[in-house]
């Protein structure tokens, strides 16, 4: 090869990358501007361990390894509120659904998109200091958007799991790959969305694949290799359980076990393509070395008649030992679930009151449902569930060939939304959807890793759609304040010292509350939905509270590309 | 349709100018060649021959290589792709998926759908959400199609083969279809091609 033609293929190959498919998605940005370093230290395992008490950071995609979405600073308060204003408003280069949750290192923020892009920038400025943008393996199966819900960082390292099913670690300060490793094949229906969590020199990661007959999983990584560490099936081999005919409320789930029991005979334990994808993080209990989760939806979602038996441990939350992967325990909410109302929103560890009335250490999970469900940490056994905060219509009517109506519909109640809690005033805080739905079932074989729902949900056009935002008493079970909103709630929502709430809509409206009545305070419009968690973090002696305003795919709100900041004047 | 093409163009030259300099790219070559028989149907410029034949230029690439695959192992009935993609390995099937994805997807000039319709169409759109998976402005991402400006005759054709399950590569999607009332899906089918 002559060094010309090596300078014209170079150059027009060039040409050829730069007018590759933009997707519709891919806004502006200039593609020359240069990187600078993201000046931090290592982030230390004591620093990740004591991130609840952080004033500076936001550390880990719930705040903290409970995962209470409480941030200690205060200078923005009940008081102060009123005098929140933008510091600075960041435009990333994807315009789709945005569902990360900021993280703040010592003035460094790291943030994702749609499409598995990360950006460090500047915290107190808003500057970018480097991006990462994924070349995207052609295949990916995802459901319910391309998203990303963001990365944590130990050491010098990012993490970050991609759509194509990657975990990658990059260089914190440059965002250079350090390495990089399959997860799973995105051709048999696994894909990430959730940001991992990193502990103990393990990198904590679950799969999406439940719409696809996958069978999911939770695993282990190592922090300085990528080398699997250990691997939980989230479905086991016999996952027939109890033959439970009601759900954890006990109200009845219509189940025909002799039907199911004829199937089981003939076709066998269904593990193998089961579904069970863990969409969120893990909460970490520092003191007794496990990690609680819940996991989502049964393969085909509405068609049980596949997968008889319990199907554990889909629709459950799960307990294990962090070091070695070994099942704890499990509480299972929905037995043979055909709605997919499955458990999704992350586990949170709080001290909870025990039926008698003690304080123990407890685990609370935020249903599709509507309700909170409060767990003794010990054995995963329920103490109590919340009033419901939707409404509950004809359930558990089970689906029909023309649909049949329920509520809530099949997004929830609580979707993949982080909840918050604020441990002094018992309260958790959850943002809902209300959508009346229509339950079709279908049936069809495993299609190879292909879309495989049993069905469909459909929401019912011409039956109006709304959300909230409500608090309930975990040690009581009662709604101690609900927000009506205009539209479905989707996003997340993050409390603070200061005695506030904030989170936003789809709408584009991301608003303040008092936590403790649930009072408007302040509110800003971004243009673009607000369906991200918030986080906050100090810098320069400033309080900031930072969100993303994307929009959301699942639900259709209107798309942005910002990461919008907030501090006092 | 701003400098888009005149790159487009200069893509193409990189495969003369590597060919005539007789530093052949085996790949680039046998790419070439497998997709020229391809241009007899789907188009020499990307405008398919008729209405009944998809728009693949500017398709997402990995929805060509699910369903070249499919077509190869008959997941996908149809007589006229099965046998053409049946001879393909993988690497064949992702890259000619990447020739095509890399091209400008072409303009039928399908008129836009009138108010009442389109209105029809994104209420369905609503209920069912197919942006969830189809994405903003029907404009797929990886194994989901892109469906804008796709040939409304194919789009009726393919939407009925689900229905019917006689395109049984998606059982999804055909759930999704029964679920949409057909007047629904006239009006998304009229919709989505005059995107
Ligand atoms: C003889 C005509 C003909 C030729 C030649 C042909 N195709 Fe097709 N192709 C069709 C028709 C017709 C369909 C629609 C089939 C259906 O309705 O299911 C189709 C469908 C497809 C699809 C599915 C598109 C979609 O939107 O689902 C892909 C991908 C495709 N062809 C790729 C190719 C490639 C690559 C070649 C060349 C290697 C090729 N075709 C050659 C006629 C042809
Ligand atoms: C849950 C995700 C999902 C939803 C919701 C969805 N689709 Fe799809 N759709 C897909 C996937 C994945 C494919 C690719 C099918 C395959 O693998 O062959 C597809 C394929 C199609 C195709 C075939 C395109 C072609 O080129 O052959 C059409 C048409 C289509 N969808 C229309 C719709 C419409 C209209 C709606 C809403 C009423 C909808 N889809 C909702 C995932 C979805």
């Amino acid at each position: 090869m002559n060094s010309y033609s090596i300078a014209y293929a170079t150059l027009f190959g060039l040409g050829c990358v730069l007018a590759g498919p933009s997707g519709a998605q891919e806004v502006k940005q200039d593609p020359w501007s240069p990187s600078r370093e993201a000046k931090i230290a290592p982030v230390t395992q004591a620093q990740l361990d004591s991130a609840d008490k952080n004033t500076a950071n936001f550390l880990l995609t719930n705040g903290n390894y409970a995962q209470t979405r409480f941030h200690p600073a205060r200078q923005i308060n009940r008081d102060t509120v009123k005098n929140l204003h933008v510091a600075w408003i960041f435009q990333t280069d994807v315009k789709e659904s945005m569902e990360t949750s900021p993280i703040v290192v010592d003035g460094v923020m790291f943030v994702t998109t749609s499409f598995s892009h990360v950006y460090a920038l500047d915290a107190k400025t808003g500057q970018q200091l480097w991006h990462y943008n994924h070349k995207m393996a052609p295949v990916t199966t995802f459901c319910c958007g391309p998203n990303n819900r963001g990365v944590q960082v130990l050491g010098d390292l990012v993490y970050l799991a991609t759509l194509d099913s990657k975990l990658v670690a990059l260089n914190a300060k440059t965002g250079d790959v350090v390495w990089k490793t399959d997860i799973a094949d995105p051709e048999l229906g696994y894909s990430e969305t959730m940001a991992p969590t990193v502990v103990k020199d393990k990198v904590l990661i679950g799969t999406n694949g439940g719409e696809y007959g996958i069978r999911g999983f939770l695993r282990a990584y190592d922090a300085k290799t990528g080398k699997l560490v250990w691997n939980f099936d989230t479905i086991p081999e016999k996952s027939v359980g109890v033959w439970a005919t009601k759900d954890a409320t006990g109200r009845d789930m219509h189940r025909d076990i002799a039907a199911e029991k004829a199937q089981l005979a003939k076709s066998g334990d269904p593990y193998a393509k089961l579904g069970g994808g863990v969409w969120q993080n893990p909460a970490v209990d520092l003191a007794t070395n496990r990690i609680y989760f819940v996991v989502g939806n049964p393969s085909p979602d509405l068609d049980g008649a596949v997968r008889p038996g319990d199907n554990l441990y889909t629709d459950s939350l799960v307990a294990l030992d962090l070091d070695t992967g070994k099942y704890v325990c499990h509480f299972q909410y929905i037995a043979h679930d055909v709605w997919d109302l499955d458990a999704v929103s992350p586990a949170v560890l709080v001290n909870v009151r025990s039926k008698d009335g003690k304080s123990i250490p407890g685990v609370i999970h935020a249903g599709k449902t509507g309700h909170i469900y409060v767990h003794d940490r010990k054995d995963c056994s329920l103490i109590r569930f919340s009033e419901a905060m939707v409404p509950q219509e004809n359930m558990w009517v089970l689906p029909t060939k023309e649909g049949a109506r329920m509520l809530p519909g099949a997004n929830g109640g609580v979707e993949w939304s982080p909840i918050a809690t604020d441990p002094d005033q018992g309260l958790a805080y959850a943002i809902n959807l209300h959508q009346p739905m229509h339950y079709r079932v279908e049936n069809s074989a495993y299609p190879n890793g292909k879309l495989w729902l049993g069905g469909a949900f459909t929401a019912i056009a011409d039956e109006k759609q709304s959300g909230n935002i409500t608090a309930v008493n975990y040690d009581t079970g009662k709604i101690k304040w609900q927000v009506k909103t205009p539209e479905p709630m989707i996003g997340g929502i993050l409390a603070t010292a200061g005695g506030l709430v904030f989170t936003g809509e789809g709408n584009g409206k991301f608003a303040a509350y008092n936590s403790s009545t649930g009072k408007e305070l302040w509110s800003f419009h971004a243009g673009a939905g607000v369906n991200a968690p918030p986080s906050s973090y100090m810098v320069g002696g400033k309080q900031y509270i930072v969100v993303g305003a994307g929009g959301n795919t699942q639900v259709n709100f209107r798309r942005g590309n910002n990461i919008v900041a907030f501090t006092l004047d | 349709m701003g400098g888009k093409p005149v790159w487009f163009i200069a893509c193409g030259v990189v495969f003369v100018a590597l060919s005539s300099a007789n530093v052949r790219s085996a790949l680039a070559e046998t790419i070439a060649e497998k997709v020229e028989v391809c241009a007899g149907c789907h188009g020499q410029g990307g405008k398919p021959i008729d209405a009944m034949t998809p728009i693949i230029w500017g398709q997402q690439s990995g929805y060509i290589y699910i369903q070249l695959r499919d077509f190869k192992r008959g997941d996908r009935k149809s007589e006229v792709m099965q046998p053409i993609a049946s001879s393909f390995e993988k690497q064949d099937m992702l890259a000619i998926a990447e020739y095509f994805s890399s091209k400008p997807w072409p303009d039928l000039g399908q008129p836009r759908s009138a108010k009442e319709n389109a209105e029809r169409a994104l209420r369905a759109e609503h209920s069912v959400g197919c942006t969830g998976c189809h994405l903003d402005q029907f404009q797929g991402s990886g194994t989901v199609p892109r469906l804008a400006g796709q040939s409304r005759e194919y789009l009726t054709k393919t939407i009925a083969d689900f229905r019917t399950r006689t395109r049984g590569n998606n059982p999804g999607m055909s759930d999704l279809m029964l679920a949409t009332p057909p007047d629904d899906l006239a009006a998304l089918e009229d919709y989505l091609a005059g995107l």
